[in-house]
């Protein structure tokens, strides 16, 4: 976009806009229309959209969320978790977002959720949470935290986890400066070593890429 | 219940137990999905194959459910189920035209040569004849998207088998046109083939987007991944599809881009 920021004014519009969407296409275009705007006061708007069971729209109210950034963590944060639908959405908006707010939620979902294409955002996003933001005391914590939840997550039942594991893994080893007697180094090539390995992992595809995180270290 | 997590023997167990459909329906689903090496897996599924039931609205179970189930599971377990190939080419001559399409599919996973003479003596007739709609519903005479597949899987590129399919890419409906461009592609490896199966990721319907995408991460045909990443479709189904150009395909790009191609999906 070139245009200057979106002043609140015109934010308010595409809010109203967005209210009178009375088709699937409306909705889409006013959804789009709002998104670019990345202004913060959408962010309530767009994480109502979430909920609306309109995938066209969700998609770009993520979009939205992301360009948003650490802005948007707090809406996120409140939706309903009997929501099922929204917070599904929500996951890939906080992993997109890479906010240490949104830690608990990535966690859950990469270990409980049904579905795969959210467990596969939440391993994605662990790997990529900006960190380096924390306060050196609290990082530790933080990044075990994450390093767990994806070494348990390598038995996962699904190929395309398995895969965003070995994508996560690698993005949090590459920001991290283990000492080189760290446990974690151990925990974190033991999990690439099995993704890789073809007497655990039976997907080719897995084990390339758990493979090419493993060169990418060169460390381990 | 039958949607509970059960282990091998009660899967081969509910198999056995004839008297209950629903049950043998999960149990041949189970061996399938979870790839069983039992020695008594096969020939139980090649039992359950034998069996006929019409279709019970009440239940809403489909026509021939477990025999359908056990061909599918069979398609599945190669190559133990290699010994099934006899009773799946029987199927696919059965009058059930839900079970032949299902039995097609399995010698296709099955990559089994015996399957390609009497498939393409099904499929002889082009678009006009076993292309053609069964009356009042939306069926085909023959279930000609699985038929060509199978013939893509199982390989066998002559001048014969090629010429059955070829005359598929001007069926009307786009489904059928995808599936013959996917198994043109895999069997001759020829560019020209690509090209509608790249059309179609832009045709306005979202289930013959999903099928383009299937057919060339069958195909393995890289140059389409650009053109996979940015369909409008579910990423998940898109990275099926590049999962399928990194597995089945080979040149440019090459598997690094592909790998992040899929990073970029997630």
């Amino acid at each position: 976009m070139n245009s200057a920021p979106a002043t609140s004014a015109a934010t308010d519009g595409l809010i109203a806009d967005l209210e009178r969407a009375s088709s699937t296409i409306e909705l889409l275009q006013a959804t789009a229309a709002l998104a670019r705007t990345a202004d913060p006061a959408a962010a309530a708007a767009l994480v109502q959209v979430l909920g609306f069971n309109n995938p066209g729209a969700a998609v770009a109210a993520v979009d939205g969320l992301i360009a948003i950034g650490p802005a948007a963590v707090d809406q996120l944060l409140q939706l309903d978790p009997r929501n099922y639908g929204a917070r599904a959405w929500a996951v890939r908006a906080l992993a997109g977002i890479g906010d240490v707010r949104g830690l608990d939620l990535l966690v859950e979902a990469l270990l409980t959720d049904v579905g795969p294409s959210v467990r596969r955002a939440a391993a994605k996003g662990l790997g990529c949470l900006r960190l380096q933001t924390l306060p050196a005391d609290e990082r530790p914590a933080i990044e075990q935290r994450c390093l767990e939840a994806l070494v348990e997550a390598v038995s996962d039942g699904e190929w395309v986890v398995r895969y965003a594991v070995a994508v996560g893994l690698e993005g949090l080893a590459k920001d991290i400066a283990w000492p080189i007697e760290h446990p974690s180094r151990g925990y974190t090539c033991a999990a690439l070593g099995r993704l890789s390995d073809a007497a655990h992992e039976d997907t080719p595809v897995v084990r390339l890429r758990a493979a090419l995180a493993l060169q990418r270290l060169p460390s381990f | 219940m039958a949607g509970e997590p059960i282990n091998e023997d009660e899967a081969l167990a509910r198999l056995r137990d004839s008297a209950d459909p629903s049950m043998q329906y999960y149990g041949a689903w189970w061996l399938g999905r979870n790839r069983s090496q039992h020695p008594e897996a096969v020939p139980l599924l090649i039992e359950a194959l034998q069996q006929r039931r019409p279709r019970d609205p009440g239940a809403g179970v489909e026509e021939n459910a477990v025999a359908r189930n056990a061909a599918r599971a069979l398609g599945k377990l190669a190559p133990a189920a290699l010994a099934a190939v006899p009773e799946l080419l029987a199927a696919l001559a059965d009058a059930d035209d839900g079970l032949r399409e299902a039995a097609a599919r399995a010698l296709g996973d099955l990559r089994a040569p015996e399957a390609v003479a009497p498939i393409c003596t099904r499929l002889a007739g082009g678009p006009a004849v076993a292309g053609a709609r069964q009356n009042a519903s939306p069926r085909l005479m023959e279930p000609c998207e699985a038929l060509l597949e199978a013939l893509g899987d199982i390989g066998a590129a002559t001048p014969e088998v090629l010429g059955v399919i070829e005359p598929f890419m001007a069926h009307d409906w786009p489904l059928i046109r995808s599936a013959a461009a996917r198994a043109l592609l895999q069997l001759s490896g020829e560019p020209r083939w690509a090209q509608p199966l790249l059309e179609l990721l832009n045709d306005s319907q979202l289930q013959v987007r999903r099928a383009a995408l299937m057919d060339l991460g069958a195909a393995g045909w890289r140059p389409a991944a650009a053109a996979i990443s940015a369909t409008l479709a579910e990423n998940s189904l898109k990275l099926i599809a590049l999962r399928g150009l990194i597995e089945n395909g080979r040149g440019e790009p090459a598997d690094e881009a592909l790998l992040q191609t899929m990073d970029d999906l997630l």
